[in-house]
């Protein structure tokens, strides 16, 4: 029963760390690579309200999504624009300021396990006899409430179809007068919107490290890779793939493996079908 | 007489040029101690900072005596980011010759701090003869058994503070068997770190208490450096009715478990044989006071407030008036005394030549802040007691009301162990 339980909320909590990162590469086809830095930042930013500034906890998450939906769209404004199409100098530009996110964090200060978020929830209930502490089950209605939300925003928000008709072809989307860099931006901030929420929910269970950037960069790229690049679809589907068998491996062999699942799912992925579950950029190289 | 008046302003102007532009009288060298530390960890910081504080000091009572001439301490750090996930061995053993060549370091004195990069250092300061006392972090007892095994090749390799060994059969035992006796508990659950001495201290601790007659429920859970969910294991712990949680790991998420472990109210107390997280005077805060009841092994007296020794208050007064936080946890005390122990052999050995500094090292006797200081010859492992006045005396303290209260050893403890409330009921 564990496994089901803890399953699934590992299984959200992988598509919140992947969603913005599936979003920005489904819709610009950029390949955020400093995804996970942002999500760091993000807890950064609130602690510095909440603790430094003394803002009102849900004041402080709030104002630190804003702020990083800025950064993310500051970051394509007047960096990402330059080698916008160019993939590799894509992934070496936010890489980059991925790492001078990372280590300027580090170099102002964030060391250790002291800095924390408050859990929005205290206590913990009991579900099918396991114990599960309240902000888990937080975790996971918000990540239903956010793919829900999303879903909705791209159907039938005018700003959200403009963005689903970049997804879909871009060069097409731009006949039709939609602004590919200003649609660039919007996806952008979502994107850093969204790994900043990711950062809020999950990190009151723990403490803000900067480690942990590269390793939600290096999951969230795994979500990715077996969903297909790109496919929001996909990325729901591979994060309960890979979530839950990180709880079966952590239950039948031991949690030393666990790491080990995500770069297997990658590999498996890459022999078996390069183009992940729903991906499609691969499809005429696979039939052939 | 204008001529006079001519000679004498041209004799102070010289005079004066000469005292302006002279260059300053020539400063005694500066002895340097080349520290590789994983500074965004607390086993590097808190070395740091410790190795500052006591450098400041000698350097204030006028430096070192070395055969006559008093030369000042100066402190060269690297960081080495050996506790770091991912990041190879390599990156050590490069800060590790840095400070050796381009630094100039007559002394290494703290890591590397990762054990498995503190071990793959020894060749490299056996090829330059450059004496090393490790104080924080490697805990691998292969260190000082590689010394005895290899004496010539690498006697230049000292520890001043704790290793697994002892830890686990000086300390860790007897305290969990002073718990079993006091609260009748008999079932020992173990979660390690996935790192040399988290897994062989783990192990151990596993075949010396099941030989104890304790019940150790399974194998040792392994945990990869940055896990951040423990439930699975938790779960399994409060599913086979552990007592005791037993816990290696010095990476900062653990405080992440002992949220976890409060959350879930597993009627377990958890003993950090090494935890890093916890053993920081920020963890109440950090984790909201869930990790009250926590125990921790700071491995030497004096990485958290204790009165071990004359020199222990002392020492947390002045790391508390330096740095504005009392001593973090383990690396602090130790090294803090590396500097006053080489300060005290180069002096004896009136020299900094290398093989007179290792006789001098060996032949030390000093009273310090966790106690007797003195190193095995053979082994170059610093000597352990229970008593500071026989030995390096070591510290496990619990989270009791905001407070690290000294529960073992007896000798210095401050307090009782006690459970949490969901285990007394």
């Amino acid at each position: 029963m564990e496994i089901i339980v803890y399953g699934v909320i590992n299984s959200v909590s992988l598509t919140l760390i992947a969603l913005g990162f599936t979003l920005v590469y489904g819709i610009c086809r950029l390949p955020n690579f400093a995804h996970g830095a942002l999500y760091v930042f993000t807890g950064y930013i609130a602690w510095i309200f909440l603790n430094t500034l003394g803002i009102p906890y849900p004041i402080a998450i709030f104002l630190s999504l804003i702020v990083i939906a800025l950064v993310g769209g500051i970051m394509y404004r007047f960096i990402l624009v330059r080698v916008r199409g160019m993939a590799i100098s894509e992934i070496i530009a936010s890489y980059a300021i991925g790492l001078a996110i990372l280590e300027g964090l580090r170099w102002g200060g964030l060391k250790g396990a002291t800095y924390t978020l408050p859990s929005f929830v205290e206590g913990s209930v009991s579900i099918l006899g396991i114990s599960v502490d309240l902000q888990r089950l937080i975790v996971v209605g918000l990540g239903a409430v956010l793919v829900a939300g999303l879903w909705a925003f791209v159907h039938f928000a005018g700003i959200g179809l403009a963005l689903r008709g970049m997804a879909q072809d871009e060069r097409a989307a731009m006949t039709l007068g939609i602004d590919s860099d200003r649609m660039a931006v919007v996806a952008m901030s979502l994107g850093a919107f969204f790994a900043g929420v990711a950062a809020v929910v999950l990190l009151p269970l723990g403490s803000i490290v900067v480690e942990s950037g590269y390793n939600v960069l290096i999951l969230a790229i795994a979500v990715c890779v077996v969903g297909g690049l790109g496919s929001w679809t996909g990325a729901v589907l591979a994060a309960f793939i890979i979530g839950f068998a990180q709880i079966l491996t952590v239950v039948h062999l031991g949690a030393q493996f666990q790491v080990v699942v995500a770069l297997l799912a990658i590999i498996i992925t890459l022999i078996l079908r390069p183009s992940g579950l729903f991906g499609r950029q691969k499809e005429l190289e696979e039939r052939v | 007489m204008k001529t006079g008046w001519f000679v004498l302003v041209t004799v102070l102007a010289f005079c004066v040029s000469i005292t302006a532009f002279a260059p300053p009288a020539a400063a005694a060298e500066p002895i340097v101690l080349g520290c590789p530390l994983s500074t965004a960890f607390l086993y590097g910081w808190d070395a740091e900072r410790a190795i500052r504080l006591a450098v400041e000091e000698i350097n204030a009572q006028g430096g070192v005596d070395v055969g006559g001439e008093k030369r000042p301490f100066e402190v060269e750090v690297i960081d080495t980011r050996d506790l770091e996930p991912g990041v190879p061995v390599s990156e050590a053993l490069l800060a590790v010759e840095k400070l050796i060549l381009e630094k100039k370091a007559d002394f290494i004195v703290g890591g590397p701090v990762r054990s498995e990069a503190a071990l793959a250092a020894m060749s490299l300061l056996s090829k330059y003869q450059k004496i090393s006392i490790l104080s924080t972090g490697a805990l691998t007892p292969k260190y000082h058994a590689m010394v005895a095994e290899n004496y010539d090749k690498f006697k230049y390799c000292f520890r001043i503070s704790g290793e697994a060994k002892w830890m686990v059969t000086g300390e860790i035992i007897p305290c969990l068997e002073q718990i079993g006796k006091d609260y009748n508990l008999n079932r020992l659950f173990i979660m390690v770190q996935d790192v040399a001495h988290g897994r062989a201290g783990g192990e151990l601790i596993a075949k010396i208490m099941a030989g104890k007659g304790w019940t150790v429920i399974g194998e040792p859970a392994i945990y990869p450096t940055g896990t951040t969910d423990y439930s699975m294991g938790l779960i399994k712990a409060k599913k086979e009715n552990a007592q005791v949680i037993l816990i290696w790991m010095d990476m900062p998420e653990t405080s992440i478990l002992l949220k976890q472990w409060h959350d879930m109210k597993v009627p377990a107390l958890p003993f950090g044989s090494i935890i890093a997280a916890a053993e920081q005077p920020g963890f109440w805060e950090a984790t909201e006071g869930k990790g009250e009841y926590c125990l921790a092994n700071v491995v030497n007296a004096g990485n958290a407030p204790c009165q071990a020794t004359p020199w222990t208050e002392k020492f947390v007064k002045a790391y508390e008036k330096k740095w504005g936080i009392e001593p973090e946890g383990y690396g602090t005390s130790s090294s803090y005394m590396a500097v006053y122990t080489i300060k005290d052999a180069v002096e004896r050995a009136g020299s900094l030549e290398p093989d007179k500094v290792v006789t001098a090292l060996e032949q030390t006797d000093l009273m310090g802040v966790y106690g007797r200081i003195r190193f095995d010859p053979k082994s170059h492992q610093i000597i352990p007691a229970t008593d500071p006045k026989e030995g390096a005396v070591g510290t496990i303290f619990q989270w009791q009301d905001r407070k690290r209260v000294v529960v073992f050893p007896e000798s210095i403890a401050t307090g009782k162990i006690l459970l949490p409330p969901w285990m007394t009921k």
